[in-house]
């Protein structure tokens, strides 16, 4: 029986290494609209809570924005989406869902420390801070 | 159950050794117990013992909306997801009573048949792992890297599509991504068919799965198999073809069927149903309508859903799956919510087939019917307040009444 070349093409790739990256040196490629990390913007949020209801992961809290931020007019309640990225499953359907569009998203996927665990930093950056 | 006549008696020898296969991944990284009653190398019984990864997923689903069920559905499994997303979906669909646009059921069948093509990948390159040809499940697991990347182009993430929503999909594909798409897919076709080659050829392959735990036709009627594994017995059941569900009406493709029922022909059946998936997804890629958008805007989608109820089935890739979605017409949640899985008909009806065969086979012929765990398993009652974990048997779930 006829045996097909396996060998040759292990060798090939034993010297060309076609899937093995470098990383964290060298970062997987990625598609530019892999869901990835998402928060909200707070100048467009109206803290409405929509996002926070549908969530199937319930990884998103709404939570009071912090008396130094600038607010828009229509979020009476001064409330944000703080999402847990531990908790989060990138379903999207927040940003889907959200009246005013308010979500931003990235194709972030290394979440892995302590500090990106919530994503109180990246929607605070987006808001002003009030003048004293 | 009196009536039925009884026409084997499997005695099992006073001198058999009792081995426990699994439950830490007998054959995929799944927990599965199989216990293999062996008279020297000859099994002579097969105990398969489940419920080591019950998730409560029905309940679960009981318990959230019917939007937030579609993505719960999605993660029953991971391999099978879209599907599992998809039957859900449909089912709202039909208590809605909506129906998609055709360039929607498109790209719903693409997503699914991409699915189909990885995941057959995936089962063939372990089936090569388990009997010792590790040379091979690299090279077909490299290969499988191309259709990982045509779903995350199509869907946004490499495995969980997310894909699904009542009345359309959730993300569109423009020309460019089209012909990544293409050109992805025209280079897998020749890799496959080279795989498949290798399965025809090799010796090493054809001295471990030819002839080892054949399945007669009877046999899998009458075990009431599934999929691919009823189809390599020549069994032609296939419900994207009786069902004609989504665009698979309007796709051109053939029911792949073998009639040897061993090993082997159910890893064939499986590399020529790859073959036709490609085929099938650069018809559609080839052939996309153009009749409006796919996207839904799920910020428009019903809040409340009528009383009804709906049974939706998809040929998953490892057989016929079904879902059953109950809606009472008074609360956000649906009523009831019960699964069906093609795995857990395939692996509790699968104690038959070991009989006769030698210890090593086992692992083959377990591979061999595509076990998906995760899909199957359903009752491991945790309390919280006592803190303590116990199990009901089939016969208080049913009320004594068996």
């Amino acid at each position: 029986m006829k045996t097909p070349k396996l060998l040759k093409r292990v060798l090939k790739n034993v010297a060309s290494c076609p899937s093995t990256i470098q990383y964290p040196r060298e970062k997987t490629s990625i598609e530019q609209d892999f869901r990835g990390l998402q928060y909200a913007d707070l100048t467009k949020c109206t803290g409405c809570s929509l996002c926070a209801i549908e969530c199937p992961a319930n990884a998103i809290t709404m939570t009071p924005i912090p008396q130094e931020f600038e607010v828009p007019r229509t979020n009476l309640r001064r409330l944000y989406p703080r999402i847990n990225y531990g908790k989060c499953v990138f379903c999207y359907r927040c940003v889907k869902v959200c009246p005013v569009a308010a979500y931003v998203v990235t194709n972030k996927y290394d979440l892995a420390g302590a500090s990106r665990l919530f994503s109180d930093e990246f929607s605070l950056a987006t808001a002003k801070r009030v003048r004293p | 159950m009196s009536n039925v006549a009884i026409t084997k008696v499997v005695q099992i020898p006073v001198v058999t050794a009792e081995i426990p296969v699994g439950p830490q991944h007998p054959a995929l990284h799944e927990p599965l117990l199989l216990k293999v009653y062996a008279d020297g190398e000859e099994v002579v019984k097969v105990e398969v013992n489940t419920g080591y990864n019950h998730r409560g997923i029905e309940k679960l689903c009981e318990k959230n909306t019917f939007y937030r069920d579609v993505f719960i559905a999605g993660r029953v499994c991971g391999i099978c997801n879209a599907v599992h997303a998809n039957c859900y979906v449909r089912a709202l669909e039909q208590i809605l009573d909506i129906t998609p646009n055709r360039r929607a059921q498109y790209l719903r069948v693409l997503a699914m048949e991409f699915e189909r093509i990885h995941s057959h990948m995936l089962i063939n390159a372990v089936m090569a792992e388990n009997i010792g040809f590790d040379t091979l499940f690299m090279q077909i697991m490299l290969d499988r890297e191309k259709i990982m990347k045509a779903k995350e182009i199509l869907t946004g993430n490499r495995v969980l599509a997310d894909f699904m929503m009542p009345g359309g999909v959730r993300r569109d594909i423009d020309e460019v991504k089209r012909e990544r798409l293409r050109d992805l897919l025209l280079k897998l076709r020749p890799q496959v068919e080279y795989y498949k080659k290798v399965f025809e050829e090799d010796l090493t392959i054809y001295r471990r799965l030819v002839d080892v735990g054949r399945i007669k036709y009877s046999d899998a009627t009458s075990h009431s198999l599934v999929g691919p594994v009823a189809r390599a017995s020549g069994v032609k059941i296939d419900s994207r073809a009786s069902d004609k569900y989504d665009a698979y009406g309007e796709i051109p493709f053939n029911v792949i069927t073998r009639t040897e029922g061993d090993s082997w022909a159910r890893m064939m059946v499986r590399w020529d149903e790859t073959l036709e998936s490609i085929d099938m997804c650069l018809y559609i890629l080839e052939h996309l309508p153009s009749d409006g958008n796919p996207v839904v805007d799920e910020r428009r989608l019903p809040r409340r859903f009528p009383p009804g109820e709906a049974y939706t089935r998809v040929e998953a890739q490892r057989g016929e799956l079904t879902y059953y979605v109950m809606s009472d017409g008074k609360s956000q949640n649906p009523y009831r919510v019960k699964i069906r899985t093609p795995s857990f008909n395939n692996i509790i009806n699968s104690a038959f087939m070991y009989i006769g065969y030698s210890l090593a086979d086992v692992p083959v012929i377990f591979t061999s019917l595509d076990p998906c765990i995760s899909c199957m398993e359903r009752v491991t009652v945790i309390d919280l307040e006592k803190n303590i974990t116990y199990k009901v048997s089939l016969k208080e779930l049913a009320g004594g009444r068996i």
